[in-house]
Parts: structure tokens; sequence; C-alpha cells
């Protein structure tokens, strides 16, 4: 079975999907100094903002592109069963933050996004927040196929959002080896992540529901390292791939876009090139490979949902952009097809969408057009 | 939904040479298993349970109660099921025990430790897993080298059914293949006074410790059925006004709905009830069904076993007891509640006794 994306709303640095879509073909990127906390303590310079500072702007992010993608699935919640599920990786970890460091109490209702999305989604059945690290988004989405196709909701708002923390840019400041001035995915001489903000809402339905659609997710495979806290595991990697094409009952051949992951960190990327190689070049695969990071940051819980926009625009349009920040692919990369220099016009039917979270959770999804 | 079940600890409740005796079908004193006073001397615990002597020494010197009870059930199960997890298998094996609070003993005594010892971190190190409340679904998951999904739901009463519904789910989407689905709980001085100072009924079911499993399976599947999961529903109604009975008489409805189970086809019904006086889920299910059918009462055999209550009362039924075991043509349902209003409903049909 698969189910279809009637709405897919986007929050990045760039502003909405549109744009962010452009920005992406014109090669931009969105880097700029850090806003949040002091760049000499945190060792990192540079974030992708959102431009948007105050009180809860996580859940202000995600409200947005939930209200407006619930509104653009025209649901009605009197008829149809609407369940919300939202991916975060630290969530409003920054409230609690500033209230160790003497700020406000932060209320613990607004830790989650129940009240955040019910005022905004009015009738929703349900809010469910998951944890997820950086492939929440995808585990959301996994879910909301999950409850569709079980008939339990009729409408599923899979749902991402993800702000900057302090300890989570302390920590990419610690693990780089000098500061890096912009994210370059799959580069040679790439220096590491950069956390971008944002946040992502996908309408979801089953296929008998009338109206018009943006695309379909076949399938999100996914899988579980159990082999490092923190470094990524070709065979864990290559087992969400293979598990969302058997899903999906597709072979590798057939898949004719990657928007990987493409973390631009010295381990990420030789491993998922070694992972793309195993499961969808060695059978025969020959896909073009685009990353967004190096323009969006990495955008950590909406991190695979952000690859899911892009993905259905790629279907849509027929265009498939560059990866921004990428000019010497790096060696382990040698023979897959990135997408350099700029855009490449294809006429791409079955894509796949990446992202890996610490703790070895993947989440592979594969889309194509409605 | 068709999920199978193709194995389970028998000697949860009928007792048999091969298999460990995982319940107590009569009250007896209990305590040799405490140092401190008790509420009362008897309960339905298996005193002369000796997780060495099933599993032997290596491994096992830490394991609580809960857990030892769970892991031996779930290799008595996998043997009932002929099923030996091995390289090409273990994978997509996994674990859905249901629980009450894990195992209060653990928590209790390492809270305890914690307080009475001279710094309050001098406690105890190679305790602590005892103390998180999926430590029994990851023992077993050690134990017999399962690396599928492994989960521990925490429904009280409910437990069984929410952990068999997590797991029907679990292998209904493909995240599974098989699933060890069960519950236990242990006897213990801190639940025998949880359960005293709780229960305001003095006629209510005395405390009982029980471990139960079944080995689930995608259908079909290469090893024999012994019954079909046909539905596994949830649902909650307060309490209080009659919430909890209209949300029982809705699961009813939609798990005989789900299972494509006519109300005509139903012949017996198993209930978490304390007693035969005890009509809270009885007569809410019969309205739905329209007609009173036989009813097991797994807590009046076996005492209050908490989460495995549900587990016990499918083990009742595979077992063919007091003959109501349904045929291959009838179903039968398996409910639970929880004070705060949650419900469960489970329908099944036994292939093979």
């Amino acid at each position: 079975m698969t189910v279809r994306v009637v709405a897919s709303s986007l929050r990045t640095c760039f502003g909405t999907g549109d744009q962010t879509f452009e920005a992406l073909l014109r090669g931009e990127n969105g880097v700029g100094p850090l806003r949040h906390g002091s760049a000499d303590r945190l060792g990192v310079e540079r974030g992708y903002h959102i431009l948007d500072d105050g009180p809860s702007r996580a859940g202000r992010w995600l409200a947005g592109c939930a209200a407006d993608a619930f509104a653009r699935s025209r649901a009605d919640p009197v008829r149809e069963r609407v369940i919300a599920i939202v991916g975060t990786g630290l969530g409003e970890l920054a409230a609690v933050e500033d209230w160790a460091l003497g700020g406000a109490v932060p209320d613990p209702e607004h830790l989650h996004y129940g009240g955040v999305l019910r005022a905004v989604l009015p009738g929703v059945t349900d809010v469910i927040t998951l944890t997820g690290a950086c492939s929440a988004g995808g585990h959301a989405l996994a879910l909301a196929q999950d409850l569709l196709e079980l008939g339990e909701a009729d409408v599923v708002l899979a749902c991402a959002v993800d702000g900057m923390t302090r300890s989570m840019l302390a920590m990419i400041g610690r693990v780089a080896a000098e500061p890096t001035s912009r994210v370059r995915p799959f580069d040679a001489d790439r220096t590491g992540v950069l956390l971008g903000e944002g946040a992502a809402a996908v309408a979801l339905t089953r296929t008998e529901r009338p109206g018009p659609a943006l695309a379909s997710v076949l399938a999100t495979g996914l899988s579980c390292d159990a082999r490092h806290e923190t470094a990524p595991d070709v065979a864990g990697i290559a087992e969400a791939m293979r598990d969302a094409l058997s899903r999906a009952a597709r072979v590798a051949s057939e898949v004719d876009v990657v928007v990987a992951h493409g973390t631009g960190t010295a381990l990420n990327d030789p491993v998922e090139s070694a992972a793309l190689r195993e499961v969808l070049l060695e059978p025969g695969g020959s896909p073009l490979v685009t990353a967004v990071k190096g323009a969006v940051g990495h955008l950590s819980g909406t991190a695979a949902l952000v690859n899911v926009d892009v993905a259905i625009r790629c279907l849509r349009d027929g265009v498939v952009p560059a990866v921004t920040g990428l000019e010497t692919v790096l060696p382990e990369g040698d023979g897959i097809r990135f997408v350099l220099g700029g855009p490449v016009e294809a006429a791409p039917r079955l894509v796949q969408t990446e992202a890996f979270g610490f703790g070895g959770a993947n989440a592979v999804s594969l889309l194509e057009a409605a | 939904m068709s999920a199978t079940i193709t194995g389970w600890s028998r000697g949860s409740v009928v007792a048999g040479p091969g298999r460990a005796t995982l319940a107590s079908w009569t009250p007896g004193p209990v305590t040799a298993l405490s140092e401190r006073p008790l509420p009362a001397p008897d309960a339905h615990a298996v005193v002369d349970f000796d997780v060495r002597a099933e599993l032997g020494r290596r491994g096992t010197s830490f394991l609580d109660r809960a857990t030892s009870l769970a892991v031996v059930a779930c290799r008595d199960a996998l043997a009932d099921a002929g099923l030996e997890p091995d390289d090409t298998n273990r994978d997509r094996i996994g674990v859905a025990l249901g629980t009450t609070v894990g195992s209060f003993k653990s928590t209790s005594e390492f809270s305890l430790d914690s307080k009475v010892s001279e710094k309050p971190y001098l406690v105890n190190p190679v305790l602590f897993p005892n103390t998180v409340m999926n430590c029994a679904a990851g023992q077993a998951a050690i134990r017999f080298g399962l690396r599928g999904v492994n989960a521990t739901v925490a429904g009280g009463p409910i437990g069984f059914l929410a952990a068999l519904r997590y797991a029907t789910n679990a292998l209904e989407r493909g995240y599974a293949g098989v699933m060890l689905v069960g519950a236990a709980e242990e006897f213990s001085e801190h639940r025998a006074w949880a359960h005293a100072l709780s229960t305001g009924d003095p006629k209510a079911a005395s405390v009982g410790e029980a471990a139960v499993v079944f080995v689930v399976e995608a259908s079909p599947t290469g090893r024999a059925p012994q019954a079909d999961v046909l539905a596994v529903c949830t649902g909650y109604g307060p309490a209080a006004a009659g919430g909890r009975d209209r949300a029982l008489r809705s699961c009813t409805r939609r798990a005989l709905r789900t299972a494509g189970v006519g109300h005509d086809e139903i012949v017996a019904v198993v209930t978490g009830e304390a007693d035969e006086a005890d009509l809270s889920e009885y007569r809410p299910v019969t309205g739905v069904l329209g007609k009173e059918v036989p009813r097991l009462l797994p807590k009046v055999y076996f005492g209050d076993c908490g989460a495995a209550t549900g587990g016990l009362g499918v083990g009742l039924l595979l077992a063919g007891h007091r003959g109501i075991g349904p045929s291959p043509a009838g179903a039968a349902l398996v409910t639970g509640c929880d004070p705060d209003g949650a419900v469960a409903v489970a329908v099944l049909r036994v292939v093979r006794a």
C-alpha cells in the first residue's frame, strides 16, 4: 500500500518550501553568524538561522507549518480522524537551557507539542511527540503511514521541528577540528557540520481519499545500527535502504534520485556513500544524488522531512538541485552521480530520501509522483 | 489482522513435565519469600520457583524474580513452538512484555539503599539494571539472542493485552516476523502490601504472581497454529460516571468488527474481574453480545497477577479450561480494565488445544 502527500509545508533559513527550493536551484547557502550562545566558548561560529528570536520559537515554526499543511489538506476533523505526529531531536530544550542560565521556568506543557498543535489544529484527534534524533521526521513519516494503513486515522500530519540548543552546538564544536564556515556534503575537503533551524509538516492520506495530491509515499524503511552511540554504520544504513525497497516492492535500479543525508562530517559521508554503492549501485542502479545541508544546514529532527519536501519538488518540477557546497567529490564517492555545479533536468519517477540519527536510528523513504 | 499463536509457556496454566510452573492455582504460605512482615500469610505465589534450577548459574545471579519468571516463560514458549533463534532468524524475532511498574521490589530496594547507605551513591551498581521497567524484555532478548523489536508496555491490569496489541501491530506492519508476547508479575512484600493497602474490597482476589509468554507470528507460518489473534483493541473512558462501561462496550464492538466475527460466534469471555460477583466487565461485554456466555476468571484461579492477567486468560482458552476452549467454529473475548478507565478487548480463535 502507499499513502498520498496532499500538502507539504516547510520553514528553513530561506523561508517557505518554495523559497527553499528556489534557493537550492540557485546554489545559495543560507549560513550566517551564530545567533545563539557565545561562539568562542562553543567553538561554533556560524549557523543556518531562521531570523526569528524569542521564546518557544521552535513551537511557533512548527505551529505555522502544521496549520498551513492542515489548511491545504482540507481535512475535516468532524468527519475525519486527524492525528499529528511530531518528530524532534531536542524539542524545546533551548527553553530548559535558558532556565538553567537564570531565565524563566518553562511550563512543562510547552516542552512537548500537544498544546501548541491543538491550538492551531481545531478538532485534531491526537498529537504525538516522538524524539528520534536526526531521523525523527522519518520515524514520524513511517508512523503516519502505519496509522493510515491500519485504519487508525484518516489524515495524518507528519511534522518535525528543531531549533538550536547550546548543548548541541557545544557538542558540534567539540568534534570539529576547527570551526566550520559552511557545510560541504560529500566533498573531499569537508570540514564538518553546522546546525540549521527548521520545521516541516507533511499531510498524508490513504490513496482512496478524493482530491489532488503532490506525491505518494511508497514506504519508509527503518533500522537501528545497534553498533555505536554516534558513529554511523554501513550495515545499519544499508538495512534501512533495503527495508524501504522491500516494503515498496521496488528494486534498486528503479531509484532515479536520492536526496541524501550528507552531513559533511568525516564519518557520515563515506559511510553513506558505501551504503549507496552496496544497495543501489552494485545491483545496477545509477541514481542522481543530491543533498541540501550545504544550503540549509543540518536541521536535526527536521532533516528527513526537508528531504521529503525537496523530493516532492524534484518529482513535480522535473529538476534536481545540485549539492550546494560540493566541489571535489570525496574518494569514497567515486562512481556516484552527485549533482554538481547546477541543477539537472530529469524526469524522476522514484526518489529515495535519507536521514540518519545518533544512536544508529535510520530512516529511508521512497516517494513517487502522485 | 492475522497473527497466530504457535507456542506458549504451558506451565503458566497446566503443570507438566519439561516445563516450569509459572503460576499458582492455590494460595499457600509465602512467608519464606519475605524477611519482613506480610499483610497476609498466604498468596498465589510460585514458592518453589528457582531460576538457577531452570536456567543454570550463569547470568542468573543478579536477575530479579519478575525478570527470572519472564525469561523462563520465554524459554518454554520458544520450546513449545519449536522455534530456535539462530543467525538466520534472530533479527526478526522480537519481544513485547506487559508490566505494571517492572519489579516493584527492585526499584523500592534500590531507592531504599540509597537512603539508608552512608552515602546516597553507595548502592550496588549491578542491581541497577533491575530497576528499569524493560529489564525483563531486555534480559530475555540477551539470553536468547533476539534482536528484533523489543518493547515493554506499562499497562497495569491491561498490560498483557496492550503488549499483544503492540506486537500484532509490529507484525502487521512488518517490523518483526515473530514476537514473544507476555507479561510477568512477581510476588514480593512490596506488591503484597501495595495490593493490601490499595484494595478497598475485602473480597478482592489475593495477590498472585505469574509469568506467561506466547510465540505470536505473522500468518501464515511454517509452525502449527494453536490460536489466531483476530483483533486487539484498546480504549479509554473516565471510570466515573459510566465512562469506562461505554469505552468497554465501544471497544468490544470495534474488536468484533475488526475481527470479522459475529456476536453469535463468541462462545466464551475471559475477564479481569475479581470474582463471580464482579460483573464490571461481563455486563457491558455481554450487553454488546446480546447473550450470556461462559466466563473464565483468571484472578479467581491465580490471584491478582496484574499485567499477566490477560495472558493467563489466553492460556486458559488454549488449555481448554472447563471444556470451553472455543472450537474452530467459535471465538472468545479476553477483556481487561484498569481503575482509571483504560479498557482492552482481544478476539481469539483457538485452532488446536
